[in-house]
């Protein structure tokens, strides 16, 4: 490129881009000429307009579906209690510690029933059960006196509640629609 | 107690703390939705767009190369999501009414800046998919001739004259007499 050469919209634009080659020798021309200064003033006008485009706001957050929902706090023991808690559990162990030998020596001389003891108990007290069973007599009841209605009446009877079971339903089908 | 680095954000993800990756959207999610938002010029296509993004990063970040920066790459994934997302509808959706303003300004001055936005908006908006993306990745994400052509798969020659036709678009628009 010659200095008296006009540089080209494309080499302005490279130029301005930070791409160019040749940029000593764009420089240089720019130097003597006002009408391609004119047009690289113009060009830098209309990068500055496109990239003073302000930012827009979002209204709502992207990251929901990755932000964990707060979890219910945790109900804390007040901490007088939890000593407290540890303090019955060492007085209830000092005591086990301190009645050790006392249940040794007592525990021999309580007389406690065999397993097999206590089975035969069961045994029994089950053939009772089952012995007063077998004797069982249900109460007799006493006798209704046979009701004599004409078969019309019970037919009549039948179709009328029919009829209101039918009437009933479609009234509360009704309803719900 | 400092802040954990993206890079330690990516790695307790990956060891399963899902809540680290809620943390690297609440840092990415504004530019990661700026990026759709110039794409699409719609702001609920732009959040799903935004969301999408999220989704595709969290389904590839065990290929995620712990050396690059995750900001930048986020924010070409989004590019490329909307690019395909442009390219698949091939319809130019109506754009959406902004506030484009800060809201500290001065009344004229803040009428003034949204009503500069809005017109630099719609210009892109006028602009073909694959020129609004070069457009995105240069201005706004401010990659080289070099990383562009690797991000859009597009020959070195496409990406300057996509560049090229783009700007002088724009400026038909926005320079074009009232």
């Amino acid at each position: 490129m010659h200095l008296t050469d006009h540089v080209t919209d494309i080499q302005l634009n490279e130029y301005l881009d930070h791409e160019s080659s040749e940029r000593v020798q764009i420089d240089a021309h720019l130097s003597i000429c006002d009408e391609c200064t004119v047009r690289l003033t113009a060009l830098q006008t209309l990068f500055a307009e496109i990239e003073s485009l302000p930012e827009l706001e979002l209204t709502h957050t992207l990251a929901a579906r990755f932000t964990p929902t707060p979890s219910l706090p945790v109900a804390q023991l007040p901490r007088w209690l939890t000593l407290t808690a540890t303090l019955q559990a060492v007085l209830a162990l000092i005591a086990f510690i301190v009645a050790a030998p006392f249940i040794t020596k007592l525990l021999p001389m309580v007389q406690m029933p065999s397993l097999p003891d206590i089975f035969l108990q069961l045994q029994a007290q089950w053939t009772a059960w089952l012995a007063a069973l077998s004797v069982f007599q249900l109460p007799t009841l006493p006798q209704i006196p046979a009701i004599e209605l004409p078969s019309l009446v019970v037919a009549l009877t039948l179709a009328g509640v029919s009829m209101l079971w039918l009437v009933g339903n479609g009234l509360l089908l009704r309803n719900q629609r | 107690m400092t802040a954990p680095t993206d890079r330690d954000l990516i790695q307790h993800t990956r060891r399963g703390a899902n809540d680290a990756f809620g943390e690297l959207i609440t840092r990415y999610q504004a530019s990661v939705f700026n990026v759709c938002y110039r794409m699409l010029h719609e702001r609920g296509e732009a959040e799903d767009l935004a969301q999408e993004t999220f989704m595709r990063a969290y389904d590839r970040l065990h290929t995620f190369d712990l050396e690059r920066e995750f900001g930048p790459w986020i924010r070409r994934v989004a590019a490329n999501l909307c690019l395909n997302h442009l390219e698949a509808q091939k319809v130019t959706a109506p754009l959406d009414e902004e506030r484009d303003a800060d809201e500290s300004a001065r009344p004229e001055k803040q009428v003034e800046v949204k009503e500069r936005g809005a017109q630099v908006r719609n210009a892109l908006a006028s602009l073909p998919p694959h020129y609004r993306a070069v457009v995105e990745l240069r201005h706004y994400q401010e990659l080289s001739y070099d990383e562009i052509a690797v991000e859009l798969n597009i020959p070195l020659s496409d990406v300057k004259s996509h560049l090229f036709r783009a700007r002088k678009i724009l400026a038909e628009q926005l320079h074009a007499p009232d």
